[in-house]
């Protein structure tokens, strides 16, 4: 029996209606049409289908849509600028090599800007902790960690020169 | 050498925006209309007789659009030796063979109807070890080949063998010997993206067929026949490769579920995708081969390499895949790595009721490098003489004709082992723990292994050619057809590179079309390292008919355009005189070249307006009474040999990958904990083709290597897998990457190689077990033979040895 | 067929009341355990009673004692400047703990009531001896931490009962707290784990309080090392006996993340190492 539900995703009030027992990837993959978000192992383990609710990194595979409701959900969809311009963090993953077969790059992409807005400056090891929830299998790492540090870094001196902007996302302010 | 503009600078991937922005779109995403959802039962037994399998209620379920099994559709076999069926009649012989499989309008749905199929089965006497396979009087997993005639044993119908020189020479003449027994465990390649496909028929019985695979024309191959095998002969599989989440060699076979989704298609005349699980993927797909390795390596007074006998034993699982074939790589560094006379290799694989092995990085390569490198350390210690000098006395020089019949071209292996040693600083620190023994559990150790691979490709079939087109459009975008498989390693990346570099256009102007066996000529895979090889091969050779073709038809065209583009510099740059210039004369296909998109005359005047961008060219060339467009093609077969595998000899590749690569391990005797403090890498690549995709797959693949060595096992038990989830089977996070890893490229610029370049993609991971295992050994001096490394085999290993 | 209701009481009384009314209904917290179980199909519960809802769960107060609500986020603890400073080795605990991911749902209340024996916060609870609240249809109780856990996944909890909440005493001003946890990789359950808290005067022991996790069917207090240490003064001896102890007084099983065996061993070392860390023999 299908229940109706409001939150907003990327952005954008959302009036759905969602089986009980769906999980917010579910949702996400199914009637709102973001693929964005990946599946790849459906037990928490791999990060892949990380979105951010309420700012928080969740894995969307263990996440009830129902506890969804009322609350901000930001896919790898919503981190666009506008005419889907990337945001300084995806760029940043561009350039440094961290993106290979690309399947655990939206989660990776969430969790780290999960981190940076609550560690502007993080270190390595921060850097490590707050991804060992994302696995990848092509990178082996290393050019991610170079890429997190380039985005903190590029966020911060943006942030410098025009402190009300969120340069976290590549356009207007999101949730 | 020329500068070059493009290849050898580091840059961004083409494709690595829209994975960035989430818009890629894999098997995972892609929807045809009228989809069904196809799932597969598996069987509840290792080894048994199927009694009876009841669909109906599974077919009364809402929703379910087709169920099938062995008995209601026609028999499909598949593998290379034919041993396996699409979907199983009369015996299971795995856990994870396919009895059953449904279509319905959702997975849910598919899910529920899976479980509401009854089988009833018997349960038969099953055999779970290749040695016991081996025995008299053992179950026999298979009483028939493919060709119907009786089995007596459950080996294997396929012999590696090799020998060259005098064996019992060399081991007379052997000053110290060195042997062990290794083992390496089932790895699963652990693909972020899993395994499927979604197969599709049209009105005419033709099949499209989206598939997760690195073999498109292998698999049209195999469809094909199985097409055939469904009573549709003259129905054609077009196999169309989306964008891949992983491959590592998953895709290097076709799989039974994907003959499922052929069959479901078929019967219910809609698109039918199967997508497996996480779950499915470990229990269900096929792992990487085990291997037993026995290994003896004697040398004389001096170091030098006498002699090396190999012996593998190989648990094939229930049906032949690649696994069974890890033999023919096996020959290399087994009878290549080092200098080494008095070669003996020998490899038996036995059917069990295991599952079954396909191919993975390396193939076969890092389970015998594990026993080699490891072993030659041993040899090391025997004959007092330092590892590092060991292996520089027997290093492989260029020019060497290897027992195997290799011919070594570039080597740069000498350079790579003394990069490693530099970068661990061995001199120092070898041996140090004997040396200082340090106060505290904490032991330090460094160790070495080098690897030898293919790197000019690998023919392992009568063909081992990569067709290529390029095709120039009216906008001067260059479209590319290759039948090689982009999937994740950077292949488009390089391929534009080398596109671009070829012909002279910008990188941007170079699109790379979707693989589509309806489109791209043929190319026999993506293994063996070879994608920018080939493609690059292809793609030089293809780029340099265009720039013949297009310099020849410019010859009547450029002054035209030329002309018009001054006249309207001359409008906006009133007064302007242009220097004087003959063009008319210059005009010759010889004098003409291409620089990123725009045609030139060599010598010509440098002016803004000298130049014709290529599209106006191009246009110029087709817009006109009998016009032509620019198209190439190029099937490249590399100068290579299939081997003969009876006699193991032939030179399988155009050129040879070298590398070392160094650990720097702390092992804490107390918890036998192994902290890795640095790893080097160096690698003979021939050419860097772009250093930030080199790099990648380089920490990408020691990744694997660590995983490999210390944490990574599927373990099975009675032909159960135990830990089918990332929950227990632990890939590398990046936690563990904390180390300094010191990368080194060597450039031997290879004459077979595109710009010079080796194949990269399975090095990076074939030495690293035994360096890091040969730091261990350098740390607390107990030597591990069995893959992986864990805590719990150190400390078994410490107590073992303080016990003597 | 596939699928549950979910249902979202707004209080503890309304929970319970609806557990009571449907038994075959399961009560679910941050989700971690059991969403993980029902995708595995390992239980198929025709509804799922979510305590995320109710507000008086969520959250920690601070008197003398501590009381942190049963669904407070294991990442809120991890955060809490107190709790850090009250009793820094339930924050070592909680930081290692799955993942950022895990850990923003995942509540403390849950970790506890899924009952396993690798559960991260139970050693470090051990040695708080923690309270438990439980609200149910038959009223409130507490049960002391080391009475809760009664078997692999089992609890003292009944089926219609609620954790409310984990109380914690004020902390003793001498009391000082190690947590090691023995892993596979970086992002792992425990293959061991281990909590320690002694009150040490030099190297003389007052009290000791010694839990172990995954080594035997429950989260263990080890009551015969903490008599062994209890009045003792700390030498290497008393360590390498209390070592021994420890690994005589586990009860591990092979599985397929470790051997009895190996377990055993490391427990013994993490003890005697988190001891030696406590007296400031060592470095962590």
């Amino acid at each position: 029996m299908s229940v109706q539900i409001s939150l907003t995703v990327n952005g954008t009030p959302v009036e759905v209606r969602v089986e009980p027992h769906w999980r917010l990837i579910d949702l996400l993959r199914g009637p709102l049409r973001l693929p964005g978000t990946k599946e790849g192992c459906g037990e928490g383990e791999c990060g892949a289908c990380t979105v951010l609710v309420d700012g928080r990194a969740i894995n969307s595979c263990l996440y009830p849509v129902l506890e969804a409701a009322g609350r901000q959900v930001t896919t790898v969809e919503g981190l666009l600028g506008a005419r889907n311009r990337l945001s300084t963090i995806q760029q940043q993953f561009v350039e440094h090599g961290a993106i290979q077969c690309g399947f655990c790059t939206p989660g990776m992409v969430l969790a780290t800007h999960a981190l940076l807005t609550q560690r502007p400056d993080p270190s390595d090891a921060e850097i490590r902790t707050a991804l060992v929830g994302n696995l990848c299998r092509c990178t082996g790492y290393v050019q991610i960690v170079e890429a997190v540090h380039a985005a903190a870094d590029r966020l911060r001196a943006d942030a410098a020169t025009a402190p009300n902007a969120d340069a976290a996302t590549g356009g207007p302010d999101h949730g | 050498m020329a500068e070059l503009r493009y290849v050898g600078h580091a840059a961004a991937r083409p494709d690595a925006g829209d994975k960035a922005a989430g818009r890629t779109a894999y098997i995972h995403d892609l929807e045809r209309p009228g989809m069904l959802f196809g799932k597969v039962k598996f069987s509840a037994h290792a080894h048994a007789r199927i009694k009876r399998i009841d669909t109906s209620r599974a077919e009364r379920l809402p929703g379910v659009k087709a169920v099938i099994t062995g008995y209601n559709t026609p028999e499909i076999r598949i593998g290379f030796l034919g041993d396996n069926f699409a979907l199983k009649r009369d015996l299971v012989r795995q856990f994870r063979d396919e009895v059953a499989a449904v279509a319905a309008i959702d997975v849910e749905t598919a899910a529920a109807a899976i479980e509401l199929i009854d089988v009833e089965y018997e349960p038969l006497p099953a055999v779970f070890d290749p040695v016991e396979a081996l025995r008299d009087g053992a179950p026999l997993v298979h009483e028939r080949d493919a060709k119907g005639k009786p089995l007596t044993s459950n080996q294997l119908p396929l012999r590696y063998h090799h020998l060259s020189g005098d064996l019992a020479a060399g081991k007379r003449a052997s000053r110290f010997i060195a042997t062990g027994s290794y083992s390496t465990q089932l790895i699963q390649q652990s693909c972020m993206g899993t395994a499927g496909c979604i197969a599709e028929f049209d009105a005419n019985d033709n099949l499209t067929i989206w598939a997760k695979t690195q073999i498109p024309f292998l698999a049209q191959r195999d469809f094909n026949r199985a097409l055939a095998a469904m009573g549709l002969p003259d129905s054609n599989a077009r196999v169309i490769v989306p964008a891949l989440g992983g491959g590592f060699g998953t895709g290097l076979d076709t799989h039974a579920y994907e003959y499922i989704a052929i069959l479901l298609a078929h019967v219910v005349g809609r698109p039918v995708k199967m997508l497996y699980t996480r779950e499915e993927e470990f229990a269900c797909l096929s792992p990487r081969q085990s291997s037993q390795v026995t290994i003896a390596q004697g040398c004389d007074e001096d170091g030098r390499l006498t002699f090396r006998q190999i012996d593998v034993l190989l648990d094939n699982g229930a049906y032949a895949s690649w696994g069974a074939t890890y033999p023919t790589v096996m020959l290399l560094p087994a009878t290549s790595l080092y200098r080494v006379p008095n070669v003996s290799f020998d490899a038996v694989l036995a059917y069990t009721n295991n599952t079954y092995c396909q191919a993975m990085r390396g193939y076969g390569n890092p389970e015998v490098t594990w026993a080699i490198e490891s072993n030659l350390d041993d040899l090391a210690v025997a004959a007092g003489i330092d590892p590092l000098q060991l292996r520089r006395i027997n290093c492989n020089e260029p020019g060497e004709t290897t027992p195997m019949g290799l011919q070594i071209t570039t080597c740069g292996l000498s350079q790579c082992l003394d990069a490693a040693a530099r970068h661990l600083d061995w001199q120092h620190k070898r041996g140090q723990a004997q040396r200082e023994p340090a106060a505290g559990p904490r032991r330090r150790g460094v160790g070495l292994a080098s690897l030898l691979h293919v790197g000019g490709s690998g023919r392992i079939y009568r063909s081992d050619g990569s067709g290529l087109m390029l095709k120039l459009d009216d906008f001067g975008n260059v479209n590319v057809y290759y039948g090689g498989v982009e999937m994740g390693q950077g292949l488009h990346s390089v391929l534009s590179l080398g596109v671009a570099e070829a012909l002279g256009v910008r990188p941007a102007q170079v699109v790379i079309n979707q693989t589509d066996t309806g489109t791209c000529p043929w190319d026999v895979g993506t293994h063996a390292s070879r994608g920018a090889f080939m493609a690059l091969n292809a793609a030089t050779r293809a780029a340099q008919q265009i720039r013949e073709k297009l310099f020849a038809l410019s010859e009547e065209l450029f002054v035209d355009e030329v002309e018009k583009n001054l006249s309207k510099y001359r409008k906006q740059h009133p007064g302007y005189q242009p220097p004087s210039f003959d063009f008319r004369s210059a005009v010759r296909r010889d004098r003409f070249d291409l620089r990123d998109g725009m045609l030139v005359v060599k010598d010509g005047p440098t002016e803004p307006w000298a130049g014709v961008e290529l599209a106006r060219i191009l246009r110029a060339i087709h817009f006109r009474s009998q016009g032509t467009m620019l198209v190439a093609e190029v099937f490249y077969d590399p100068p290579n040999e299939l081997p003969n595998w009876d006699k193991g000899m032939g030179n399988m590749s155009a050129t040879y990958a070298f590398g070392t690569q160094g650990a720097e391990v702390e092992v804490d005797t107390e918890t036998g904990e192994v902290k890795i403090l640095r790893l080097v890498a160096a690698h003979d690549v021939g050419k860097v083709l772009n250093p930030q995709t080199l790099k990648g797959q380089t920490y990408g693949a020691l990744a694997q290597g660590i995983g490999y060595a210390l944490t990574e096992q599927v373990i099975s038990e009675r032909g159960h897998i135990e830990n089918p989830g990332f929950r227990d089977y632990k890939i590398p996070t990046i936690g563990e990457m904390d180390f300094p890893i010191d990368l080194e490229f060597i450039e031997t610029d290879d004459p077979a190689g595109p710009f010079g370049a080796k194949g990269v993609g399975e090095p990076g991971l074939v030495p690293t077990a035994p360096a890091i295992a040969n730091a261990i050994y350098d740390a607390i001096g107990v030597r591990i033979f069995d893959l992986p490394i864990t805590p719990d085999k150190v400390l078994r290993a410490l107590q073992q040895k303080h016990a003597l | 067929m596939v699928g549950y209701q979910y249902l979202r009481p707004r209080s503890v009384d309304e929970a319970i009341e609806l557990v009571v009314k449907q038994p075959a209904a399961r009560l679910i917290a941050g989700g971690t355990d059991l969403m993980v179980r029902l995708h595995q199909r390992a239980e198929r519960p025709p509804t799922l009673v979510s305590l995320r809802a109710i507000p008086e769960l969520c959250g920690i107060s601070y008197s003398n004692e501590t009381t942190i609500g049963a669904l407070t986020p294991i990442a809120d603890i991890v955060a809490s400047s107190e709790i850090a400073v009250r009793y820094p080795v339930l924050v070592a605990a909680c930081r290692t703990l799955g993942s950022p991911q895990v850990r923003n749902v995942a509540t403390i209340g849950g970790n506890l009531c899924n009952g396993s024996p690798c559960a991260d916060t139970a050693p470090p609870l051990l040695v708080l001896d923690a309270r438990l609240r439980l609200a149910g249809p038959r009223g409130t109780r507490e049960v002391p931490i080391d009475q809760f856990f009664t078997g692999p996944g089992a609890t003292c909890r009944a089926p219609d009962e609620v954790m409310t909440a984990v109380v914690l005493a004020a902390p003793r001003p001498t009391a000082r707290a190690v947590f090691m946890k023995k892993t596979r990789v970086c992002m792992d359950l425990a293959l061991v784990s281990a909590a320690v808290l002694l009150e040490l005067d030099g190297n003389r022991c007052g009290r000791a309080r010694i839990a172990l996790g995954s080594v035997a069917p429950t989260p263990l207090r080890l009551r015969p090392v903490e008599q062994l240490l209890e009045g003792a003064a700390v030498d290497r001896d008393l360590l390498q006996r209390a070592q021994a102890l420890t690994s005589a007084s586990v009860a591990p099983i092979d599985d397929v993340r470790a051997s009895a065996a190996f377990r055993r061993e490391i427990a013994g070392v993490f003890v005697r190492r988190a001891i030696e860390q406590l007296l400031g023999w060592s470095q962590p």
